[in-house]
Order: structure tokens, then sequence, then C-alpha cells
């Protein structure tokens, strides 16, 4: 599918000049969409295996998973399961004599628009048990709890009372205080203690949303991040919040959520309003543009569903790897001859993600 | 493994062999209770007595058309014995499969999980995905991902279910 054919299957060839978020949500619409990932292990030296995260595992209002198929030439495949996370992914392997390992993972589901209504506490909300609170609020490898963190929550959200105003002055203090940094590799890893201590706040989403997410637990909400990837261009008109091309190789993108009761799961995305400043047309808008103040508003409490969402893991431990534990499972992973791969480093592991757009 | 023939110069699907099956370890049957493409509900009880391969798959997914004729000559070869297809496709719309079965025409019953329910329930992330159910009623072997039908070993499970 061309890049013409790709914007005009998303409704979205004629959006570009469209006002910023308008309206309510349509959260009733679902979207089917396809999406395929080729994967090419370039120089493979013996033993070579290939890691390929695989969509969301469990149904949500948001999001559901209708399937995947692999085919190559590995010796083997399977879906392999993260028990903590149930994050899912394919795990492929292939012999030492392979001289061109290649898998192509091809998957199916559909979004609708994650909105939740702030206005009023529902009895029909979600709730969460004890044991998923403290699953919740714990720490990972790179999101400490406790120390600097610690601190910086309880100051960012003295004299918030509820867990919904405690979220929102966290939100509003990563929108204000962070900035997305182009020269991030990938996402970034989400070091959020380091970015504290050095009191440099640059990031991408693996960074700006991380923070959000280890304030709040510091805080005692219950947060996670969403790694996912876009698949289809922004209906609202923003131009940086979407896939511009059916090839969204480098289109990756982790968002947030967090717990509140009387409300559930509440969908958050504060480094995409850093990411309209930088990169909506014609670029670097102030915080007070109304494109911003437009996403800023809309983004606590919503996304927009153009996005493939993954899993929700952390410390990933990759099957029958002896290498370290990822902070996330987002790309592509690869290792030949007992040598982990750069899964940022394309020249690596060719991989090609091409998403069909919608499909209804 | 085994390679199957490619159909094109560039084909590289690669297929699992049956020593992949996996003993199902994963408790009581779900239920499985479907219309067919005539609209006929079709129950997995109602096949008790017989060993039943259900197949999950989707007319998008590339292995699963590779697979489907392998189980279309498995189904065949094994006529007149206690053995059955039931062919579920995971939630696409009737009028696509029916497209799809004139393009290439089977005679598999052919149900269609509409919603994915019951992909859901029996615990299908990968199509295509194989359940061998003996003749109990419960699941025995299940494989997640392409198999080659055309295998002795795949028939010596089915054999194995049927003693």
């Amino acid at each position: 599918m061309d890049r013409r054919k790709f914007l005009v299957s998303t409704g979205t060839a004629a959006a570009a000049s469209a006002l910023p978020w308008r309206g309510a949500p349509a959260a009733d619409v679902w979207t089917t969409y396809q999406v395929t990932t080729h994967v090419d292990v370039a120089d493979p030296r013996g033993l070579t295996q290939a890691w390929i995260p695989l969509p969301l595992s469990i149904d949500t209002p948001w999001f559901k998973n209708i399937g995947s198929s692999w085919s190559g030439n590995a010796l083997r495949a399977e879906i392999a399961a993260d028990g903590k996370y149930g994050l899912t992914m394919v795990h492929a392997a292939w012999r030492g004599g392979e001289a061109k390992p290649a898998i192509e993972v091809t998957s199916r589901f559909m979004t609708r628009e994650a909105v939740t209504d702030l206005s009023r506490p529902a009895d029909s909300a979600e709730r969460l048990s004890a044991a998923d609170r403290a699953f919740y609020t714990a720490p990972t490898e790179l999101i400490p709890t406790d120390g600097i963190v610690r601190d910086t929550a309880h100051e960012v959200t003295k004299g918030a009372k509820t867990d919904v105003e405690k979220a929102r002055a966290i939100y509003e203090w990563v929108v204000e205080n962070t900035y997305r940094d182009p020269k991030t590799r990938g996402c970034g890893w989400g070091d959020i203690k380091s970015m504290l201590e050095a009191k440099n706040y640059g990031g991408k989403c693996g960074d700006l949303n991380t923070m959000f997410v280890g304030l709040a637990r510091a805080a005692g909400i219950p947060a996670r991040d969403v790694y996912g990837v876009r698949v289809a261009p922004s209906k609202y008109g923003y131009k940086s919040l979407g896939a511009g091309s059916p090839d969204i190789s480098k289109a990756q993108h982790c968002r947030a959520m967090f717990f509140a009761e009387g409300y559930g799961w509440v969908p958050v995305d504060p480094a995409d309003v850093r990411k309209v400043m930088l990169e909506e047309p014609p670029g670097h808008l102030a915080i007070d543009n109304p494109k911003v103040a437009a996403a800023r508003k809309r983004l606590f409490g919503s996304w927009e569903m153009n996005w493939l969402a993954y899993n929700m893991g952390h410390d990933v431990a990759l099957p029958g790897s002896r290498g370290p534990r990822l902070p996330y499972l987002m790309y592509v992973n690869a290792e030949s001859g007992g040598e982990r791969r750069d899964q940022l480093d394309p020249a690596s592991v060719k991989y090609k993600i091409v998403s069909q757009g919608a499909l209804d | 493994m085994r390679r199957l023939a490619a159909l094109a110069a560039a084909a590289w699907v690669a297929a699992a062999g049956a020593a992949d099956f996996k003993p199902w370890d994963g408790g009581a049957t779900p239920p499985l209770e479907l219309q067919d493409l005539q609209g006929q509900v079709r129950r997995l009880g109602d096949f008790r007595g017989k060993v039943v391969l259900v197949h999950f798959w989707a007319t998008w997914c590339g292995p699963c058309r590779e697979e489907l004729p392998s189980i279309e000559k498995l189904r065949a070869g094994m006529a007149g014995r206690a053995f059955e297809v039931l062919a579920v496709d995971v939630d696409e719309p009737g009028s696509r499969v029916r497209g799809f079965l004139e393009e290439m025409p089977l005679a598999l019953p052919t149900l269609l999980d509409t919603g994915a329910h019951a992909a859901r329930a029996w615990g299908v992330r990968i199509v295509p995905a194989s359940y061998l159910v003996g003749t109990d009623g419960r699941i025995r072997y299940v494989h997640q991902g392409m198999l080659d039908w055309d295998e002795p070993a795949a028939r010596a499970r089915i054999d194995e279910l049927l003693r």
C-alpha cells in the first residue's frame, strides 16, 4: 500500500487542516488493523534467535487482539509469555547453518478510542484487587519508588487530595518540566532516577511517560506503561501524533495509565504533549499554542487509538537468552552466536513493520 | 521440520512437524458452539466418540492458506473413520469467508467465530492453531502455528487417539 492509499484508507487525507481535537472522542466505534513485521537477522553467526512482540494479550475497553500468524525459515517458532506481566512474543530460533534467518509476523487487532469520563466516578468502573494495587505501585529495575523519585512525587503532589488530583499534578509537572529530546536513541529507556538526579528531563516517550508512571507509583497511585507502535495517522489533525506512511518501522510509542477508584484505568500521554510542541508543524510550538493546549487537555484521560498496544511489561527476560533483561519489549530483538544485537541498530537487526491502515 | 514445497521461487514458508504437538495442559476443554456458513449451529459435543481436529484460521493468514489444503486432504484420507475437522474462522464476516472459499474450494466444515470469543476461550493467539480432541471430548494435543499434515507423524497422533 502506498502512502496516499494509506492516508485515504485511514480517512485522514483531508484532515491535515482540521482543527485540533474538536468534539468528543468516539468511544464506541471499533476499527480493525493489520500489521506485518518482517525480520532479517543480518550476518548470522551460529545459533540465531529473534523475539518479536505480539499485540496485547488481554482485552481492554480500547483494544482487542484478533490473532497473529507467522511464517519464515526458523527451525522453531513459538509464542513465549512473560508470566509476570502477561507479555507475549514470538520466539524464533534458527540453526547455525541458516544463511538468511528470516521471519514474518502478521497481526490483526481492533481498537477504539480510550476515553475515561473524569467528571464523575462511576459504580461500574473497573476495580483493582489489593494484589494488583501492590503490583502496580511496586518498583522496577529502572523505576525506583524511593529516594529522589519518592521525594519528587511528594513535592509534586503536595496539596492534592484524591488520586485523580495527584495524577493530574504529576501529569502537569511532566508536561511543564520535561522536554522531547530528538537525540535520544529509540524511545529512551526510562532511567528516571538518573534523570531526576541530573535534573536532565529530556527524553522521549520511554523516558517522559515512565517519569509519570514512576512518580505516580511513588505517590501510591497504581500506574503502568503500555508499549506499542502507531499504525495510522491521527484523525484529529496532528501530524506528529500518527503514522505518516505504511512503513511504521520507526513509529514505536509507549503510553501511560493510572488507576483511580471510581474511574478505573485512566489513559494519559504527557510525552505526546511534548512531541506536539517539538514536532507539530511548523515546529517548536509554545506551551500555550492552541494546538498544544488542546492536546494537553485531551491527553489526560484519553488516547486516540491509531496505535497497536504490545504489552505493559518491565524488566523483560527473553526466553532462551543468557543476555541481560530488557527495560521493556517494544522493538524486535535478536541474538546470533550468543551475542545480543543492538535492537536500535537497523544494520544488525533488519526489520520492517508495515501497517495496512484501517481495514473497515 | 520439513520445508514445504515452495509455491514460488521466493516462498520461504516453513511448517513444523507433528513432533511439535504439545500435550494439552490447559485444563477443561472450553465450549465450542458456533454457526457454520449455512447458519447451522455446530457444537463440539455433537462429535463425541470421534477424534476432532479443531483448527483455528483466518483468510488473511498466509500460513493458514498454505495449510488448509493439507487438512482437506487429511480429512478425505480419514473418510469412514471416527474423525472430523472443524475449521474455525476467527472473527471475519461470513461473506469474506465465503468469498475465500470460492477461490479455494474446501469441503471442511467451516464455523464462524464472530467476535473471536471461542479463540479467546481456547487460548488462540496465533493462527493457524490446531487442537486434537479425543473421542471423550477432551483436548489432548495442541499446536500453535503451521503444521504439515502430510507427515506420517501427524496422522500417527490421530491414530493414537483413535485407538
